[in-house]
């Protein structure tokens, strides 16, 4: 069972102030979705991870460790590149051009013009 | 001679006495004291013979076997039978549909270096293949686990 396999990761996330939700993923695995204190912190439990399970090549963790609001987050964005449009984007995304727009009024003022580099939010 | 016999014998009884001085309702209070202590809630503790057994239903095998070792630490407590059982757990829903998780993961790559990787998302299942440098190898797979997905097939190869 996984958890067992995991048991010192758990531990290891309980001591450094992650604090986490377990489910069952896809496939039967381990679901570990939470927050961790610092950067150092989510660091300490991939080490504890790749030490059990070298190279992740197990399938059987899904270790999902954002960083606290302390330690900084941040949404989704998209970089724009040269030759991108809206619809091109959203179709990577399988968003209709015009929620990404709708996201995006306060730095576009015009759906057909972006530039590189510009950053853009994906709602 | 035989007076220092009896006081000897009764000093040695004594010490006796007090090592096993503790009776298990003591022994068992003492252990469900040290579980609040140590904030492990949702296990029942019974003391026979100096022997503990914990029962009861916990989130994770984390906190099972932070309670065996609480009242392991129990002075008196000889040894700790652990039948905690941990609660089954919720099944994971992917975060986003599949065409939309597939194009957050292959961008979100791309930014941690690792565009030479290829995913491709079925039924909130994450199949990576390709190859990448061995440097930013574990980036990449940290950054498909952050993705949100409930499941990876990982067949990722390490280059140079």
């Amino acid at each position: 069972m996984s958890q067992e396999k995991y048991k010192s990761l758990l531990e290891l996330a309980n001591q450094n102030g992650t604090t986490y939700n377990l489910s069952e993923g896809a496939g039967g695995g381990l679901v570990v979705t939470g927050t961790a204190p610092s950067e150092e912190a989510r660091q300490a439990l991939w080490d504890e991870y790749n030490r059990i399970d070298p190279d992740f090549k197990s399938n059987d963790l899904i270790l999902n460790i954002g960083l606290g609001d302390a330690a900084g987050g941040g949404g989704n964005s998209y970089t724009v590149e040269s030759g991108d449009n809206l619809s091109k984007i959203g179709k990577k995304y399988g968003l209709q051009w015009k929620s990404i727009w709708d996201a995006n009024r306060d730095i576009l003022d015009d759906p057909d013009k972006i530039y590189p580099g510009q950053e853009l939010k994906i709602p | 001679m035989k007076p220092r016999v009896l006081t000897v014998l009764i000093l040695a009884l004594a010490v006796f006495m007090n090592a096993c001085g503790k009776s298990d309702a003591d022994l068992a209070k003492a252990a469900t004291d040290k579980l609040t202590a140590d904030k492990v809630t949702g296990v029942t503790v019974a003391v026979n013979g100096g022997v503990a057994t914990l029962t009861g239903e916990v989130a994770d095998v984390a906190v099972k076997s932070n309670a065996e070792t609480s009242v392991k630490s129990v002075e008196g407590i000889k040894s700790v039978t652990n039948n905690v059982t941990t609660k089954p757990l919720p099944v994971a829903t992917p975060a986003a549909p599949d065409p939309m998780l597939t194009g957050k993961i292959t961008e979100d790559l791309k930014k941690a270096g690792c565009s030479t990787a290829s995913v491709s998302v079925v039924g909130g299942k994450v199949t990576v293949t390709g190859e990448v440098p061995s440097a930013v190898y574990a980036k990449c797979i940290q950054t498909i686990q952050q993705s949100g997905t409930a499941g990876v097939d990982n067949q990722l190869k390490k280059g140079r």
